[in-house]
């Protein structure tokens, strides 16, 4: 439907050219609007997520862009000292704040990043849609969070947006599984002190202890632990039957992973989408299968439909990991936001429109059909699609053909493949 | 020479004869560490002698980063910060050699070993090499400058070394082959606790290491002139000693043992990262005060109390207060014992 309206607008706006004697472009563009994304592009996974940005962009363009706009995109890259940082966050905002092309912005990835932009970038109507933010105290005024939607806000309207669920979704998602399913009664939980990791093992050990287990909880900081193994022997002696972690790959949360099989000890080793990543698999070297992680979204190959937009990604996009666990949902999350802006110029005549309208498009939002889903936002910024998904890592045939994501270095066709989903929508 | 002098023969007169203050209270304080941790001990045995392994396991290596440390500032009183990253430089440089080698990482073959037993030598050199070149570029011209003024090229060195690692392999882990033996066979359990043939080796490796160190100080010529050089300087120099070949010696052989720290770490854990030596440098300098700034033996056993401190913090209380045990602990000591567990030796002025 969207490729065949696109074709329509080419077709019709080369007539326009030929009709108009022919200039040198094959599109007769009205003007170029900027599109930003703000990503950790020095990670697998932040960089796979930006190419989902990029790709969606390049396809709309190629397609004649957007209500006659040629879509300009850029990229920035909130890593600094090889990790997520929030003031690279915030500076990259401004930048985009600073030029009044910039319409909106994909990003970012990690929910501290989130925290620190929402208040500078929504006084400016300045729209954000994260394809991967799971901290569900950003949008939700819950009583256990540390900081409230509000605060971030200021009063002003909400302008962020995501195309994934929450933690408090994400987090006993993967209790009800190791606990069902894997039987994992007694569980270690160890958390990477970031506000990510803190708020999803905080969700997973509620519902573990809801349904009647028992957990022993720990944290450490990545910049004063390396030698996990007296943690995982804590975890050992409590008699765990699965180890949970919540934080990302750039905190090396993946590490004790590769450390269990130095201490001999092998159990489930289980997160979230912070470990869905190449990295993890590349840290956990050596002991990579039976990593379980959840996935804040549809997987691609459980919607009918999506395998023809992957297939165009990679062929797009062929490394091997240019493909992430979050790269569908940027694409998806690039055309809401682009069909946003469509709408604010229709809404404009025909004009370039304020940020301010492109907000207003952007949380009028219905029925916006995706790759991994038809996407409402509510008043929050939510989306009402609640799927959680569950990945183990095993060993596959052909990596390529993979919709999880594959290790890059010793553990190549080391891959998450997709095991079972959890629709809260439903549920 | 005057007040430092006199201060240390009032501590060592107050540890030779009655007990001070200060010492009762120092022996007040690992008098209650260590009931603390026999009760653990007693509670769970097993738990506490693999907690044991570990720690002494990262404390051997801790001990061998620590004394390139208290090597260079026994002889020229400069924290080289540099250190720790030239340990991580040589696992780096490790693991890319061991690619030139026919390996397995499934079994342990017969290429490993002769990967093993060339990239050991080779890297350490290597490092011995780098080390001296990083003392004649930043530290030698400055050695009669201000105190402050090495210690900021010090810093910068270390920036660089993690600079040229980042830029050669980016922020991500690196994967070092995990070529000792390992899997079936070559671990067991001992009364419950879990020995691998990589635990017993880092902790020999070390061993083996510091002794032909402590042999090599104490009985070689140019041992005998590292300890004149630290001693007084300009004596040994009145004395005939090369003083700037000394102390690039030193630095050669604070280098061979990072070096080998380095490798050994990355055959041991098989990942490392650009900016692992900030850690571990802090951690293995704080050995090296700990044991006594200067003092050989004191860094050997800094690093091995340092480490099975983390390792049982990290055990019985949470890795998150680790650094603030080791560091409270740190204090402690020295408060009651500024020269550290054994007594600096530091050049006399």
């Amino acid at each position: 439907m969207v490729r065949a309206r696109g074709l329509a607008v080419l077709i019709a706006a080369t007539f326009v050219a030929f009709a108009c004697g022919g200039s040198t472009g094959t599109t007769a563009s009205k003007g170029t609007i900027k599109i930003g994304s703000d990503l950790p592009v020095c990670t697998v996974g932040g960089q796979a997520t930006q190419n989902g940005v990029q790709f969606a962009i390049d396809t709309k363009n190629k397609a004649g862009g957007v209500e006659g706009y040629t879509i300009q995109f850029q990229g920035f890259d909130d890593c600094r000292q090889a990790a997520y940082s929030a003031d690279a966050g915030v500076e990259n905002v401004q930048k985009m704040l600073g030029d009044a092309k910039f319409l909106g912005m994909i990003g970012p990835y990690n929910s501290a990043v989130a925290k620190a932009q929402i208040p500078v970038a929504e006084p400016q109507h300045f729209v954000m849609v994260s394809p991967s933010n799971t901290n569900p105290c950003l949008t939700k005024d819950l009583p256990d969070c540390s900081y409230h939607p509000q605060d971030l806000r200021k009063g002003n309207a909400n302008s962020y947006f995501r195309v994934v669920t929450t933690d408090d979704y994400q987090g006993p998602a993967m209790s009800s599984y190791a606990y069902s399913t894997l039987k994992a009664t007694k569980v270690g939980i160890l958390d990477d002190s970031t506000v990510f990791g803190v708020g999803i093992a905080n969700a997973f050990e509620a519902k573990v202890k809801a349904l009647g287990g028992s957990t022993l909880r720990k944290s450490y900081k990545k910049d004063q632990t390396s030698d996990f193994r007296s943690i995982l022997l804590a975890f050992k002696t409590f008699g765990a039957m699965a180890v949970y972690v919540g934080g990302t790959d750039d905190q090396n949360i993946c590490q004790p992973r590769a450390q269990m099989k130095t201490i001999g000890w092998d159990v489930p080793f289980m997160g979230g989408d912070g470990i869905e990543t190449t990295d993890c698999i590349d840290q956990a070297t050596g002991n990579e299968a039976n990593i379980y992680a959840t996935s804040a979204g549809a997987d691609a190959t459980q919607i009918p439909g999506a395998a023809a937009t992957i297939a165009a990604f990679r062929k797009a996009f062929p490394g091997p990991n240019d493909f992430g666990g979050y790269t569908m949902q940027a694409y998806d999350a690039a055309n809401a936001l682009m069909a946003a802006v469509g709408r604010a110029i229709k809404a404009n005549n025909g004009n370039v429109p304020t940020r301010e309208q492109v907000r207003t498009q952007m949380a009028a939002t219905k029925g916006f059909v995706g790759v991994i889903g038809t996407y409402d936002f509510d008043a929050n910024g939510d989306t009402n699609l609640k799927v959680v998904s569950i990945y183990q890592v095993q060993v596959v045939a052909d990596p390529t053909k993979s919709t999880g994501v594959c290790g890059s270095k010793t553990a190549k066709t080391a891959c998450f493949v997709w095991k079972d989903q959890i629709d809260y929508a439903k549920a | 020479m005057g007040a430092g002098l006199e201060a240390l023969k009032r501590v060592r007169s107050a540890r030779l004869g009655g007990m001070g203050i200060a010492d009762l209270g120092f022996f007040t304080l690992a008098g209650v560490t260590l009931v603390l941790l026999a009760a653990q001990a007693v509670i769970n045995p097993t738990q506490f002698a693999q907690v044991f392994v570990f720690g002494l396991a990262d404390g051997a290596i801790y001990a061998l980063v620590a004394l390139g440390y208290t090597m260079v500032y026994g002889i020229i009183e400069l924290i080289n910060f540099a250190h720790g990253d030239v340990f991580t430089l040589s696992a780096y440089i490790g693991a890319a050699l061991i690619a030139f080698f026919s390996t397995s990482e499934n079994a342990f073959s017969f290429g490993n070993v002769i990967a093993l037993l060339v990239v050991f030598p080779v890297v350490m050199l290597i490092m011995g090499v780098i080390n001296v070149g990083i003392e004649r570029v930043a530290y030698r011209p400055l050695r009669n400058a201000p105190r402050l003024a090495p210690l900021i090229t010090a810093i910068g060195m270390s920036f660089t070394l993690e600079g040229i690692m980042f830029v050669w392999h980016g922020p991500a882990t690196v994967h070092v082959p995990n070529l000792l033996p390992h899997g079936p066979g070559w671990e067991t359990y001992i009364g419950g606790v879990f020995i691998g043939f990589k635990d017993v080796f880092v902790v020999v490796a070390a061993a083996v290491l510091v002794a032909l160190l402590a042999v090599f100080i104490n009985r070689s010529k140019l041992g005998k002139a590292m300890r004149a050089t630290a001693q007084d300087r300009d004596a040994s120099q009145l004395m005939g000693i090369d003083i700037n070949r000394t102390i690039a010696a030193t630095f050669f052989i604070g280098a061979l043992l990072a070096g080998a720290g380095g490798i050994i770490w990355g055959l041991y854990f098989n990942t490392i990262t650009y900016n692992l030596g900030f850690r571990t440098g802090l951690i293995a300098f704080t050995s090296a005060v700990f044991g006594g700034i200067g003092n050989i033996p004191g860094a050997a056993l800094g690093g091995l109390v340092i480490g099975l401190i983390a390792a049982f913090s990290d055990n019985y209380i949470g890795p998150k207060w680790t650094q603030v045990v080791v560091f409270g602990i740190l204090i402690a000591v020295l408060v009651f014992r500024p020269t550290g567990l054994l007594g600096m030796r530091v050049p006399e002025k």
